[in-house]
């Protein structure tokens, strides 16, 4: 396709001049006769329940495929408020709701974050299982056909607009473990099955550097849990995880404790125990129900989108770091992929090429680029050295610090303030910096 | 018995299922794990003691590891309820802010070293912005400032020289002269940013570092070349 190869040589090129290419391109596009598009989503989590419902409200027609539909997901389970009002979420699926934080720095100096949060202002605390099973419940209202199947490979396709090959196993109760191996011809892939991506592998978007995150679930005893009913806290220090936190967050009705890292995986029982002496006391008489870890990506996969198939999600990568918060960005790059899809698509009656999911990808690039680049640089100077946590949770108290945090993760949008008020908190973070590496200095010096 | 000095280690070992499934914690150095092989050979000749004296070793293990793994928690008379208490801080009439800095880079060795449970009753709540900003400055600025200066100053002075021994122009021309002054800027920043040889490296590695994160989100925008995965 003439279109296809002029957007190819214009991808390396900045992305604004590609985009009035990309307009001319799905202007051209084959328009589908009889039928509308065709897509399969691979994976029901909250990427792929928000694609799938998009999909098939604008008219196309949809096939969501899940490998395990009570999928237990080990998860922070943390959603800003923005999520529960852009997804239209009923509040009956936040089992809790975070008020306060805690920021426990290496040498235990506690700050408490959550003093200018508003009396409607929370972080939901959801179950992954009941999180994700309503989204993809919402799939199916909207026409979408949910299977209960797990993904193998998919054949590309042998003419230009010919169709791909899906090749899935079918989980249907009476077939048993096994399962039915099932081909389906659909139009375009989105790729929506998470850290360990088959779709990703298929299309050869290449690999990510991750983090491996583990955590155990701990049922504590009644009186304990009440410190814990509108608390979460994260401890930062050298013992719990080299370059990230480890935390202790509320569920239903236990909590759970874990750690992470990306550079010393093999280390993780070793950051596990000590997250649990942190907060020993406050779990004391605990019981371990559950232990999980779960890989999660660092930054995107190096290719997105390869022909028609694409990714949203932790397939994508679009996990942030210093907090690693990927539950909202995964559902909303699924609804950003669906309205490219179905925009590109005149509703589900044109087919679509790589330039329609190219628009997807700029947009989300371009609305949440700055939340990303932020944070990495938050992480890179306050993850760094014990000195830098130290720094790090003396800032925090601050209450503007504490303003620009939440409104930042709430609403994804960054308030602009006074411009005195950033001059000051400049200020002032250089001097907790230079005062905590200067003590480091004096450590070095001392012998116990 | 010659294997009897290494059995506490290995018995230590075996007491460790114990602990999983409650939360009674007491973090298990990781030296312990090296004595890890000596457990197969240690478990055919346990097997030839008798229970009761099993158990007896098991208790003298549980109490010597207990020994062995709790270290004190911190304790320092001045630190009072979560903070320092300034008052005890106090030379010729004064609060010696020196002996606050040393108290404090103490306290975060200790912690460093073993690290503790935090305490809920009495939260830690000291933050190093109480000490006045002079204290910091006298402190630590001032004798790493002289060092700067001293150096700047010496690579000035040889500068000027070899300018002036090379092109005749004496140090009050140099001063008006464009490429004597982008010397001078060069040198101030050199000595400023260059403080140890590690710095050359970090200052390569911080400006690499910088731009890596947009590389890997330029990624798929960039469709034919091959993605740099190597951190």
């Amino acid at each position: 396709m003439a279109s296809l190869t002029s957007t190819t040589a214009a991808a390396v090129a900045r992305p604004a001049r590609r985009r009035s290419l990309a307009v001319r391109a799905s202007a051209t596009s084959v328009k589908l006769a009889g039928r509308p598009l065709r897509v399969a989503v691979v994976g029901g989590g909250p990427a792929g329940g928000a694609a799938a419902e998009t999909l098939a409200k604008g008219g196309v027609e949809t096939i969501l495929i899940e490998r395990k539909m009570d999928n237990c997901k080990p998860c922070g389970g943390a959603i800003p408020l923005c999520m529960v009002e852009e997804f239209s979420l009923p509040l009956d699926l936040i089992d809790r709701r975070v008020t306060k934080m805690k920021m426990i720095s290496p040498s235990n100096v506690a700050v408490d974050i959550g003093r200018t949060l508003g009396p409607d202002e929370y972080i939901g605390m959801v179950r992954r299982e009941v999180l994700d099973a309503y989204l993809r419940s919402r799939a199916e209202a909207a026409g979408a056909e949910v299977v209960n199947g797990l993904f193998l490979k998919f054949d590309a396709p042998q003419e230009p607009n010919g169709p791909y090959r899906i090749h899935y196993n079918h989980y249907d109760g009476a077939k048993g473990e096994r399962g039915e191996r099932r081909t389906i011809e659909v139009d375009a892939v989105v790729g929506a099955d998470g850290a360990n991506s088959r779709v990703a592998k298929e299309m050869g978007a290449g690999d990510y550097e991750y983090a491996i995150a583990f955590q155990e679930r701990v049922r504590i005893p009644e009186e304990k849990m009440e410190y814990y009913r509108e608390r979460a806290e994260m401890y930062v220090g050298d013992d719990v995880s080299p370059d990230f936190y480890g935390w202790v967050f509320p569920k239903c009705d236990h909590v759970a404790v874990g750690t992470g890292t990306v550079t010393h995986k093999a280390d993780i029982k070793k950051f596990q125990a000590a997250t649990r002496l942190r907060a020993r006391d406050k779990i004391e008489g605990g019981k371990i129900i559950r232990v999980e870890a779960h890989p999660i990506p660092e930054h995107p996969r190096p290719k997105r989108v390869s022909d028609r198939v694409t990714l949203v999600g932790d397939a994508a990568g679009y996990v942030t770091k210093c907090s690693g918060e990927g539950i909202y960005f995964a559902a909303k790059s699924g609804r950003m992929c669906a309205e490219a899809i179905v925009e590109g698509s005149a509703n589900g009656t044109r087919l679509i090429d790589e330039s329609d999911l190219r628009k997807y990808l700029e947009k989300f690039d371009k609305m949440y680029w700055p939340t990303y680049k932020v944070l990495d640089v938050l992480q890179k100077v306050f993850y760094r050295s014990n000195a830098a946590r130290e720094a790090f949770v003396e800032m925090c108290a601050d209450e503007y610090v504490q303003k620009m945090t939440f409104d930042s993760y709430l609403y994804k949008r960054v308030v602009p303030g006074n411009p005195l008020d950033d001059i000051r908190l400049a200020v002032n973070t250089i001097g907790s910096l230079v005062r905590a590496s200067a003590l480091t200095r004096e450590m070095k010096k001392i012998t116990l | 018995m010659a294997t009897f000095a290494q059995i506490p280690s290995s018995l230590s070992f075996s007491t460790k299922p114990l602990t999983k499934s409650s939360l009674f914690l007491i973090p298990k150095r990781p030296t312990l794990l090296s004595f890890h092989p000596i457990k197969s050979g240690i478990t055919t000749s346990t097997s030839t003691v008798s229970p009761s004296l099993d158990q007896k070793l098991e208790v003298n293990v549980a109490t010597h590891e207990a020994k062995l793994e709790v270290p004190k928690r911190f304790n320092d008379p001045r630190w009072v309820k979560g903070t320092w208490d300034l008052d005890q801080f106090v030379k010729n009439g004064r609060t010696d802010w020196d002996a606050v800095i040393d108290a404090e880079a103490r306290r975060r060795k200790w912690l460093e070293e073993y690290p503790e449970a935090t305490d809920t009753d009495q939260m830690v709540f000291f933050d190093t912005s109480i000490i006045p900003w002079w204290a910091w400055i006298k402190r630590f600025h001032l004798p790493e400032a002289e060092r700067l200066n001293g150096r700047a100053a010496m690579i000035g002075f040889f500068m000027t020289y070899f300018v002036d021994s090379l092109t005749g122009v004496g140090i009050v021309d140099q001063t008006s002269n464009f490429f004597c002054k982008t010397l001078l800027f060069i040198s101030v920043f050199g000595v400023l940013f260059v403080r140890n040889n590690e710095d050359i490296e970090n200052l390569k590695k911080i400006i690499q570092e910088t731009t890596y994160y947009d590389k890997q989100w330029q990624a798929t925008w960039q469709d034919d070349s091959s993605p740099d995965s190597k951190k």
